[in-house]
């Protein structure tokens, strides 16, 4: 376990770009605050990109709430609980709806393009719903702070999808999609059939499409059109930009997280991820976190402990603490021996699900475990402790 | 409105907090009343089979269990049935949506899928039988998380404000009056007593009703623990744990395991009462099943459990729960 906290470590110091990845609920956005955390600490000038951090992290960290703009956090706070930091952390929480508006200010062609786009209900609903633009707008927000910011690290936590590869694919899918022959041929119509029209309709007669438009309707279409022929005009060299950021995401600056539960059914998540990530995205998972691991505070043989020895434990803590009549004795005794087999039972759980993971990734990647604590870890000690957990004393 | 009248019954929530469980055991519950139900996963890694121990669950409906069918929705799946549908022969299907350039369109629509897999839905929900009955008694969805989930719902009310005929926009109202009737729809949201999930769960229930107009019908809570122990003994462990030499072996690993368990305890009840005070819904406890994977007995425990609550045999408090 200290060598794995060790490449651990190893892992993070080496690198400017630490992708969090993994499904909801597994404690991505609070290891993403650790590990920018501890980078900072160690002397590093460090951002965290978050989605939704609990306001009590936010709290905990000293500040109020985060912004869609960086925003310095202090640090002195944690020299109470023993840390000398000495970098700067920063962090920053990404609004997708602002992100993608931020993007049509950025590259629009004019300001009349802009305004189109902006007012567009097919772009209103687009830029807030469509699964993959969010990814994108993070993907995009990475790149600009990575190539116009000086920080020595960006910690990115990721959106909480089911299908956790969107944020990888989705840049090259929405340029797939803006450069689609089936797409430019609903925008320019003329490309197909040689003749210029505005929309689909003076374009195509034939059944298919006739049969389309009885499906999606015509309006509809109509207003597809519209918003790919503004959105397109926005999107020069969108590919470009795409390509730059796999290039970020798979070159040796990055490195990918994998967070995780211990539970079987996210374990089997993570698993699949970590397969997806490599054979499909060929990006590099560097590490694993497990998270909220139930620790096992009584070994197998001590739960078979007869009840009556327990009650005589029991009973020769009385003196300091209080009296019990037999009746209650007996079942605090039965209470104790029932809870420790129910978390045994938990510890187990978990115990296997860290050998199979081991057994299914290569000794070369580091599998730091955080335990399931007693106390919500939305405090300064708390973060302090996780931080442990990955990195060491 | 209880959860037992409506036909068509949804569960989101926040992601990682059970709603496959909960959609399971719900839906097994159902069909051990004598109803007819539908259990969909959307497009999903398959968990319902694993539950009820059968084979994979795919995009044909199979029966699991007495009166229990399931299916796996996938989009392209809904769109050959949807289009079928439309266009009644299977050749002009074929001609239509697979043609090549015609598939990658539709594929690029913003929220096509999702509407696909809410019309398929919604079409056994309001399926009826030759005789004019329903062939679904339920039909139970476990919905997308929390962020899906709003777009998910948001689609037909995005669809019907931008477009105003076709099949499309007949398709969406007639699924965004479904989702607004509190007498045939059933909203449900998912949580753990834990911060974030307690969270998302009130800001989903805000937006909904404000961005959609739809009313939540309850709020579950999964993975509550049974306090097991009195509050006198967890004081009297507490009071043990400090009196304890460090070095003792005097029921060491009892204690702190003890101790553990009504720190958790005392945590959840925080959040319990927040749900509690901030919500104006039925709201059930699921209790913490303390086993190593979710199999059948799990669920089927979990089944009765709800049944009880919301029949109101049993006053749904987090102390009942065990």
């Amino acid at each position: 376990m200290e060598a794995d906290r060790e490449a651990f470590s190893k892992l993070i110091a080496g690198r400017e770009l630490v992708v969090c990845a993994g499904s909801g609920g597994v404690g991505k956005t609070t290891t993403s605050a650790v590990i920018a955390l501890h980078a900072a600490v160690e002397g590093r000038k460090v951002l965290v990109l978050t989605i939704d951090p609990a306001k009590r992290l936010a709290n905990s960290l000293g500040v109020s709430s985060l912004e869609n703009t960086p925003q310095r956090i202090p640090l002195d706070q944690f020299r109470e609980h023993g840390l000398e930091p000495k970098g700067e952390l920063w962090g920053m929480m990404l609004d997708m709806k602002q992100s993608f508006d931020h993007l049509v200010d950025r590259y629009s062609a004019s300001e009349e393009n802009r305004q189109e786009i902006l007012n567009n209900k097919i772009y209103k609903y687009f830029s807030t719903s469509l699964a993959g633009t969010q990814e994108y707008a993070a993907a995009e927000r990475l790149l600009e702070l990575h190539t116009e910011e000086d920080y020595d690290l960006i910690v990115l936590d990721t959106p909480p999808t089911t299908h956790a590869l969107d944020f990888l694919e989705a840049p090259v899918r929405l340029a797939d999609a803006v450069e689609n022959k089936a797409l430019q041929w609903i925008y320019k119509p003329n490309l197909l059939t040689g003749r210029s029209g505005l929309g689909l309709f003076s374009a195509g007669t034939s059944y298919v499409v006739k049969a389309l438009s009885k499906f999606t309707g015509t309006a509809f279409l109509d207003e597809l059109a519209v918003f790919l022929r503004n959105f397109s005009s926005m999107f020069e060299g969108f590919r470009d930009r795409a390509n730059q950021v796999r290039e970020l995401l798979m070159g040796d600056k990055a490195t990918f997280v994998v967070v995780t539960a211990p539970d079987p059914l996210q374990l089997d998540e993570a698993l699949f991820f970590y397969e997806q990530l490599g054979t499909r995205q060929q990006v590099a998972v560097g590490g694993f976190v497990v998270n909220r691991v139930h620790p096992n505070w009584v070994p197998e043989a001590e739960l078979k402990r007869p009840l009556v020895s327990l009650m005589n434990e029991l009973e020769a803590l009385e003196e300091p603490v209080g009296a019990l009549s037999e009746e209650t004795r007996r079942e605090l005794a039965e209470n104790l021996r029932e809870n420790a087999a129910e978390f045994y039972t938990l510890a187990l759980k978990d115990a296997g699900s860290l050998l199979r993971l081991r057994e299914e990734i290569p000794q070369s990647i580091p599998m730091v475990q955080v335990p399931f604590f007693a106390q919500d870890i939305h405090s300064l000690e708390g973060l302090s402790r996780v931080r442990e957990a990955i990195f060491g004393a | 409105m209880s959860l037992q009248d409506q036909r068509f019954v949804l569960f989101s929530g926040k992601g990682g907090v059970g709603k496959t469980v909960i959609s399971s055991a719900y839906a097994l519950s159902c069909a051990r009343r004598g109803e007819r139900t539908l259990l969909m996963e959307l497009n999903v890694k398959d968990k319902v089979s694993s539950f009820f121990g059968s084979s994979s669950v795919g995009s044909d409906i199979v029966e699991v269990e007495d009166n229990l069918f399931a299916v796996n929705v996938t989009p392209d799946a809904a769109l050959e049935e949807y289009g079928l549908m439309i266009l009644k022969v299977k050749l002009i299907y074929k001609a239509v949506f697979e043609n090549r350039i015609i598939s990658s369109f539709l594929r690029s629509i913003p929220g096509l899928n999702d509407l696909l897999m809410l019309g398929k839905a919604y079409f056994h929900a309001t399926e009826v039988a030759t005789d004019g009955s329903y062939v679904w008694d339920k039909v139970v969805v476990d919905a997308p998380a929390t962020g899906h989930g709003l777009f998910f719902l948001q689609i037909p009310s995005v669809i019907t404000g931008f477009i105003s005929s076709g099949h499309m926009y007949e398709e969406a109202k007639r699924i965004q009056d479904l989702l607004q009737d509190p007498a045939k729809t059933a909203l449900n949201l998912v949580t753990l007593p834990e911060e974030m999930p307690v969270n998302e769960t009130l800001m989903m229930r805000d937006e909904l009703q404000e961005r959609m107009g739809l009313a939540t019908t309850s709020i579950i809570a999964n993975g509550v623990y049974p306090p097991l122990f009195s509050q006198e003994q967890y004081d009297w462990i507490d009071e043990a744990r400090d009196a304890v030499a460090p070095d003792s072996e005097l029921l060491g690993g009892f204690l702190d395991a003890a101790s553990f368990r009504g720190q958790r305890v005392d945590l959840q009840n925080e959040y319990l009462e927040r749900l509690e005070n901030e919500v104006d819904l039925p709201l059930y406890y699921v209790p913490y099943h303390f086993t190593d994977r979710v199999t059948f007995p799990v669920i089927s425990k979990i089944a009765d459990q709800l049944a009880a609550q919301i029949s109101g045999e049993q006053e749904p408090t987090a102390l009942s729960a065990q």
